[in-house]
């Protein structure tokens, strides 16, 4: 097995930002990590001579290589030494290019840059930030080695998926002077001899790669300074002062991307604030799901919103007093009064979107690649394409035919204009009967809809551990209602008076310039989001600490490793058993979790698959902080210098304040059982 | 084809039927049609000259008709181009059955 990390910085470029690289720095990493093999891969650049100087000093292999910007991702090309001189060349070339974040080369070009690329090791970000794109990878993928991933749990799934790369993890790290602690993240490899050709090879299977020397996947380093914890569940006990908040504060800071549920953070301090803190956080729930539940609704407000019902009734009133006149004065016609255009109406141009929508789908089922077995499976591409044409062509057809109406229009509305200025005879003006008819539909149907859903019903409920987190809608009860959602120091009591008119409170939140148009949606139906107890009543003070430490578990799905420190601290038992210790067994399925208790009920019942111990000893060199670590299984639990604890009397000191204490609560609780 | 034309101090146009009919018998569809025939036909226009028109009715329905006309005439490449604006890359893959860069089925990124 040999431990290989094969994407090193020394060189600060355009994508670092700036540092000083330090040999004695690099030296160091590499004894202290034991590395067999490590990668020089500078941003589109490499320095031969720099790469000599870190080769003659440092010991196991040193690979020459170049992280290279392809096409918005970063790809590791990476050489065999005696090649070096290649990479020399493709160094000029990528400067030559002046090759960037913001100019990145495209795979035609990395052809042409590297020559051969089956002469390297090819590895692009995978599960990494910027990853390969699809296409990219199209184009690339004969000579993609391995797949790079930033954390053991994308590791880990990646390990899993035949479908995904072989997946490595690597440093990353930059080698500067004021480097504090060394990365933990490497890959081991199964093979004898550290050899560019031996590595290539054996990271063609993903049965050889693994996160640790003699665990496979099941365990990796957490430390650079070696500590290894699961990539599952780890449990990390120990007495009051003897590191264990320290370790997580560490494994924090050394990481990316934690979730780290802190002791105490969940616990009410200020019951007050705590209460108004657990009101925003459902608030801002119940925006998110209110935005969701009325995003159709708001199509509807939005095409309203248009309408002026008042207006339409003005124009009909002008126009059945004008034809009124007209008939009354058809002898004082002349000759501008009597030529048709005079009374011409124009041309209705409708606004009709169904013909682009029906290109649309055609387009899509044409191109669509996702589904694309099933399409063809059922439908021929050849007629659907001719289809398409016919219908483009219908379409160009139809606009052309509303930009020629479009002409004749602006003749007949100038030419009535004219006429009317030179005639004392009354125009009936042009009016759109049908477009009026179709807004007071469109009203009504408006009114239907708004009516309905202010209709109280539950719109959501789901179960959460114990809780059901429902979402409710029912009508505004007043006026500081509908002032609470605007968040404005308004008046509603006008609006409120005419809330059941639905359409007449459309047009008075026009009337408050403080309102957005955006926002009038939010003030038809008002939706509650609460937290139900397991009784169907509000949640209490108490429970509202479990319902928030649950959704911080749950929450932490997103990140890469969750870290919670004595989750017991406000806690019943029957709560932690039931509802928590389920959660972080869930959880430890998918990304690597350490949990620190002292609490029977979840470091016995938790189902750890790894222990650790910290422990403050005293020796000759004074107090020291050591980490005991080893499977719930083994007899007993070694630190890395050797040492070791027996795991039985680990598990009865931490969790039930050792053997003695143990057994008397044992004795206690079966004298009351008798 | 002459659409408008001038004679005896009034205005014409061409009707349906073929004849110049008077510019205050215009309507909405004949003057569609004159559209459509600007754009799908060399046709010819009688300068408006008000001096030659002694209808004030048919003066004002002339030079309105006959400007945009002659605009009309003169943007008539713009005008068909313009209508065939969508959907054209669309169209010409599709008219000539090739399949687009889409359509050639792309691996999955691992």
């Amino acid at each position: 097995m040999i431990k290989i990390d094969l994407h090193i910085h020394t060189i600060p470029t355009a994508s670092d930002s700036a540092f000083d690289f330090d040999l004695a720095k690099l030296k160091a990493y590499v004894a202290s990590a034991s590395l067999d093999a490590i990668a020089i891969t500078n941003h589109n650049v490499f320095d031969f001579r720099q790469y000599e100087d870190i080769r003659s000093n440092v010991t196991g292999s040193v690979l020459p290589g170049i992280e290279v910007d392809v096409d918005g991702c970063h790809v590791l090309v990476i050489a065999d030494p005696p090649r070096a001189d290649k990479l020399v060349l493709a160094s000029q070339r990528l400067e030559e290019r002046n090759a960037g974040p913001d100019n990145p080369v495209a795979v035609s070009d990395l052809l042409e840059i590297f020559g051969n690329l089956s002469d390297y090791i090819i590895i692009p970000h995978s599960e990494k930030k910027p990853a390969i794109r699809a296409a990219t990878f199209a184009s690339l993928a004969a000579f993609v080695t391995a797949g790079e991933v930033d954390s053991p749990k994308k590791f880990v799934r990646c390990a899993k998926d035949e479908q995904k790369l072989v997946p490595v993890l690597f440093s990353d790290a930059r080698m500067s002077a004021t480097l504090e602690r060394f990365p933990a993240r490497c890959t081991f490899l199964q093979c004898g001899e550290p050899t560019f050709a031996a590595i290539k090879e054996t990271l063609r299977y993903r049965s050889k790669v693994f996160l640790s020397r003699e665990d496979g996947n099941a365990l990796f380093p957490v430390l650079g300074d070696g500590l290894e914890v699961s990539t599952g569940l780890n449990v990390l006990l120990g007495d009051r002062s003897s590191g264990k908040t320290h370790l997580l504060n560490r494994i924090s800071a050394e990481h990316d991307n934690v979730k780290y549920i802190r002791q105490f953070s969940l616990v009410q301090l200020d019951e007050a604030q705590y209460e108004r803190d657990f009101n925003a956080e459902l608030d801002r729930r119940r925006s998110r799901h209110s935005e969701e539940y009325l995003s159709a609704f708001k199509g509807v407000v939005d095409e309203i919103f248009g309408i002026d019902l008042d207006a339409h009734d003005r124009s009909l009133d002008i126009f059945v007093d004008a034809l009124l006149r007209s008939a009354e004065e058809v002898d004082r016609a002349d000759s501008f009064s009597k030529t048709r255009l005079f009374s011409e109406s124009t041309f209705k141009i409708a606004e009709d979107n169904s013909l682009a929508t029906l290109i649309e789908a055609v387009r899509h089922l044409i191109e669509n690649v996702e589904n694309r077995p099933i399409i063809e499976k059922h439908l021929d591409l050849a007629p659907l394409r001719a289809l398409a044409v016919e219908l483009i062509e219908a379409l160009w057809a139809r606009n052309a035919e509303r930009s020629k109406k479009d002409v004749a229009n602006r003749i007949i509305e100038d030419a009535r204009r004219q006429l009317a200025v030179r005639t004392s005879a009354t125009q009936v003006p042009d009016l759109d009967l049908y477009a009026i008819a179709m807004d007071r539909k469109r009203v009504a149907r408006f009114e239907e809809i708004a009516r309905d859903l202010r209709r109280e019903a539950v719109i959501y409920e789901r179960p959460v551990q114990g809780f059901r987190v429902v979402a409710r809608k029912r009508p505004f009860g007043g006026a500081g209602e509908l002032k609470a959602i605007s968040g404005k120091k308004i008046a509603f009591s006008d609006a409120m008076d005419c809330y059941n008119q639905p359409y007449e409170f459309l047009r008075c939140l026009m009337g408050k310039p403080e309102l957005a148009e955006a926002d009038f949606y939010r003030f038809f139906a008002h939706i509650v989001y609460e937290i139900l107890n397991r009784d169907g009543y509000n949640v209490s003070g108490g429970e509202r600490s479990e319902y928030r430490l649950i959704q911080e578990i749950s929450d932490a799905q997103s990140f890469d490793l969750l870290l919670i420190d004595e989750p017991e601290s406000s806690f019943d038992n029957m709560f932690l058993k039931g509802n928590v210790n389920a959660i972080i067994r869930d959880i430890a399925r998918t990304m690597p979790v350490i949990v620190v208790t002292h609490n029977s009920t979840v470091g016995a019942s938790l189902g750890a698959d790894y222990l650790l111990c910290a422990r403050k000893e005293s020796g000759p060199t004074g107090r020291t902080h050591k980490i005991y670590r080893g499977y719930p299984t083994d007899q007993s639990l070694r630190a890395h210098d050797g040492s070791s604890v027996p795991t039985y009397d680990v598990l009865l000191t931490s969790l039930e304040a050792g053997e003695e204490a143990y057994q008397q609560r044992r004795a206690s609780y079966e004298a009351v059982k008798h | 084809m002459k659409l408008l034309s001038i004679s005896d101090g009034k205005g014409y146009f061409l009707s349906y039927s073929g004849e110049q009919t008077l510019l205050d018998k215009i309507a909405k569809e004949d003057l569609l049609r004159l559209v459509e025939l600007t754009l799908s036909s060399d046709c010819q226009l009688d300068a408006y000259d008000p001096s030659l028109i002694h209808n004030q009715a048919h003066q004002i329905i002339y030079e309105n008709i006959w400007s945009r006309l002659c605009e009309l005439a003169s943007k008539k490449k713009q005008f068909l181009d313009e209508s065939k604006r969508l959907y054209l890359s669309e169209y010409e893959r599709y008219k000539n059955d090739r399949p687009s860069a889409r359509e050639v089925p792309v691996a999955e990124c691992s």
